[in-house]
């Protein structure tokens, strides 16, 4: 109780009694969540309710601290909670192993917390948090690392700007012509080796869902061969197990599909041209002994810090691709539809992917990278620093103290930088941007009957009826949607004497309804709370 | 659930836009699941062949797929059944640069802007993006069975 004496001193008691009848949710208990509930717990906060997916890596060890080895493969969440009542057995502490993204985090669940702080490692995540809080009017404290730099910053509808506010730069994406025909750097190789060929050889082919039945009556025999072109990887599938195989798709991928575009000679008129590999040279590539499967670690780590020649990622390709088409097989057996995802931890694959993505460096004069910086790209790794999350977490903790203490204009934006003169650097809140689609929108709470409330009953006793009869009054061409699917609008109205439960509207579902008034485009969003 | 809202409000303002004035010929329409649903993200459209081109006659069938990154990110933009035409791939898929984030795709671009974008490269097929071989070819070596190829085409593509 000591050490809880000194906090009261310095927040006063007024501020510590907040803090301790405060309820706290804390999104993700990855890098950032360990640190910050560490600061929680001793930071005074009493109720906390923490929620996280994921299970516990190998790889996390290194600076998530509340985890150690004997914990691998279990709940973040859960043994995130009790190491941490380990050091303060004194709080309330709610472990979630679950989606936040799950209906029954509701937006009265929401409602129930008086700040929400987002430890998060993903857009999504943070989308929906987010959106979440602004319809629950809950402030939010979202923050984010990337190697040695960092951010945090308050969001509170109405009075700054939300995590939708600006437009985010999204992921970059590579154009299909150069990962197809013309890549220039060894990261289109990588995208082709991991998004293109794995994805066609072992994973669920895109072409599977397409719209086909329109073809089979189309007598073209030019639109067939084509088909037959795209087809051509598939097709060599029967071979699949026989000796063969490895052989014909080495052909077909790095000669024959080479060989195509070398003959579309307007591609080369300003690039160099790409130098397939035939087949001798691929036979007499095996011909040399390659020591496979190192599982002595040392040898492993030089393996991946390694440029090989073409004869080795030739060998290379062989023996993984082998493996992988037996794995493929044996899966086929149990389940016809079975089909293998990128997975930068799965050596095989990684060796794959890498050797692949190597080879068709080569063919295209482009530089070749080592294993180890393959993986970093293929799988997206951010590299993550526990002092940097340590950092962030304090700057955290530090702006929730001011919300409780009614201070929020005090918060501000906090960037941690490398510049060794300017480590933080701080920016004002800013205004809600009056443009934003999210943070502008009302939000409105529906309780109703799911099981005898109908579209109808939403568009005339709730969206077109008056404001004196508690409605929305809107008037003009109405549009309601739920998720991706269009419920009604002035073309589709198969729906409309169905109950909510019959077009799936269930409890915790969010309908965005718009509704455009000549000039105007109003939007809200209705939360659904079943009543039964 | 919340993720979409940003590029389903732009895409219900898009088939409002769309209503209001879209050019003679063309359809767009999201496109209607086999339970009944009418999916947003998912759309289907006609392209006619522009009058006095040989593509005219012919109505071609695109679907256009939307992530939750657009507007940010084009849609991606296919022929079902794939389309004899140079810039297209073998899958259908079309290779424009208004189609491409690194080239000249920008959030402020419509979907009818996307269609009459395509409509034009119909009969204007750009030789140095090449998609299918074979249709690269004929247009670059033999133009007769090329023209030849679209007219009948255009006919098996009348509405």
């Amino acid at each position: 109780m000591e050490r809880l004496s000194n906090l009261k001193q310095v927040l006063g008691k007024k501020l510590f009694d907040k803090v301790e009848n405060s309820r706290i949710l804390m999104v993700g208990s990855g890098g950032i969540g360990c640190e910050l509930l560490k600061n929680l717990v001793m930071g005074g906060f009493k109720n906390i309710e923490i929620i996280d997916l994921d299970t516990i890596d190998l790889s996390n060890l290194n600076r998530q601290f509340l985890f150690q080895k004997q914990h691998i493969g279990k709940s973040k969440s859960k043994v995130a909670r009790q190491s941490a009542l380990e050091f303060n057995p004194n709080v309330n502490i709610i472990a979630h192993h679950d989606n936040i993204k799950d209906p029954q985090f509701n937006i009265k669940w929401f409602k129930s917390f008086d700040i929400v702080m987002n430890a998060l490692d993903n857009l999504d995540a943070r989308r929906h948090v987010n959106t979440m809080c602004l319809a629950a009017n809950v402030p939010l404290i979202e923050s984010g690392t990337s190697g040695y730099t960092g951010q945090s910053t308050v969001i509170k509808k109405n009075v700054t700007e939300c995590y939708e506010c600006q437009p985010k730069p999204t992921p970059k994406t590579f154009p299909i012509c150069t990962i197809r025909s013309t890549p220039n750097t060894p990261i289109h190789c990588i995208v082709w080796a991991k998004n293109y060929l794995f994805a066609e050889l072992f994973g669920k082919s895109e072409d599977n869902n397409e719209i086909n039945d329109e073809v089979t009556e189309e007598n073209n025999t030019e639109i067939e061969n084509l088909k037959k072109e795209s087809q051509a990887l598939k097709e060599l599938f029967k071979l699949a197990g026989k000796p063969e195989y490895s052989e014909k798709v080495f052909e077909k991928i790095f000669n024959l599909d080479i060989l195509r575009l070398l003959r579309m000679e307007n591609l080369w008129k300003t690039r160099t041209k790409p130098k397939p590999i035939d087949n001798e040279q691929y036979k007499k590539a095996l011909e040399i002994n390659m020591e496979m499967d190192n599982n002595n670690n040392d040898s492993k780590t030089k393996d991946n810090q390694k440029i090989y020649t073409l004869e080795e990622n030739i060998n290379i390709f062989k023996n993984c691709f082998e493996i992988l088409v037996q794995r493929q097989l044996k899966g086929k057996e149990v389940d016809p539809d079975f089909s293998m995802s990128f997975e930068k931890d799965d050596d095989v694959i990684m060796k794959f992917v890498a050797a692949t993505a190597n080879i068709r460096a080569h063919i295209f004069h482009i530089e070749q990278l080592n294993r180890f910086k393959i993986k970093e790209i293929a799988g997206n790794i951010i590299p993550s620093i526990a002092t940097t999350n340590a950092i962030i977490s304090g700057v955290i903790i530090m702006d929730a103290y001011k919300i409780l203490n009614n201070q929020l204009e005090d918060c501000n934006t906090i960037f941690l930088t490398r510049d060794s003169s300017n480590v933080f650097v701080n920016e004002f809140l800013s205004k809600p941007n009056p443009r934003c689609a999210v943070c502008r929108k009302s939000y409105f709470v529906l309780t109703v009957n799911i099981e005898k409330f109908t579209l109808n009953d939403l568009l005339n006793k709730v969206l077109m009826s008056p404001k004196d009869k508690n409605g929305l009054a809107l008037n003009g061409d109405i549009t309601i949607c739920e998720d991706q699917r269009i419920l009604y609008d002035f073309d589709f109205d198969d729906k409309l004497n169905d109950t909510f439960s019959k077009v799936k509207i269930e409890d915790g579902k969010c309908l965005n309804v718009t509704c455009d008034d000549d000039d105007k485009m109003y939007n809200v969003m209705i939360y659904v709370i079943n009543n039964r | 659930m919340t993720s979409k809202s940003l590029c389903v409000t732009r895409l219900i303002e898009e088939r409002k836009l769309w209503r209001k004035d879209h050019p003679y010929g063309f359809w767009a329409r999201p496109l209607k699941l086999p339970n009944g649903d009418m999916d947003i993200m998912t759309w289907q459209a006609g392209i006619p062949g522009k009058e006095g081109t040989d593509w005219e006659g012919g109505v071609y069938k695109l679907q256009m797929t939307f992530t939750e990154e657009y507007p940010q990110k084009p849609p991606k933009c296919k022929f079902v059944p794939p389309l004899f035409h140079p810039n297209v791939y073998p899958s259908g898929t079309v290779c424009l640069s208004i189609l491409n984030e690194d080239q000249d795709w920008k959030p402020s671009i419509t979907i009818k802007d996307i269609l009459t974008g395509i409509q034009v490269l119909l009969n204007e097929p750009n030789p140095d993006s090449p998609a299918q071989e074979k249709a690269y070819y004929m247009y670059m070596r033999d133009k007769e069975s090329y023209i030849k190829q679209v007219k009948q085409q255009a006919k098996d593509n009348a509405e």
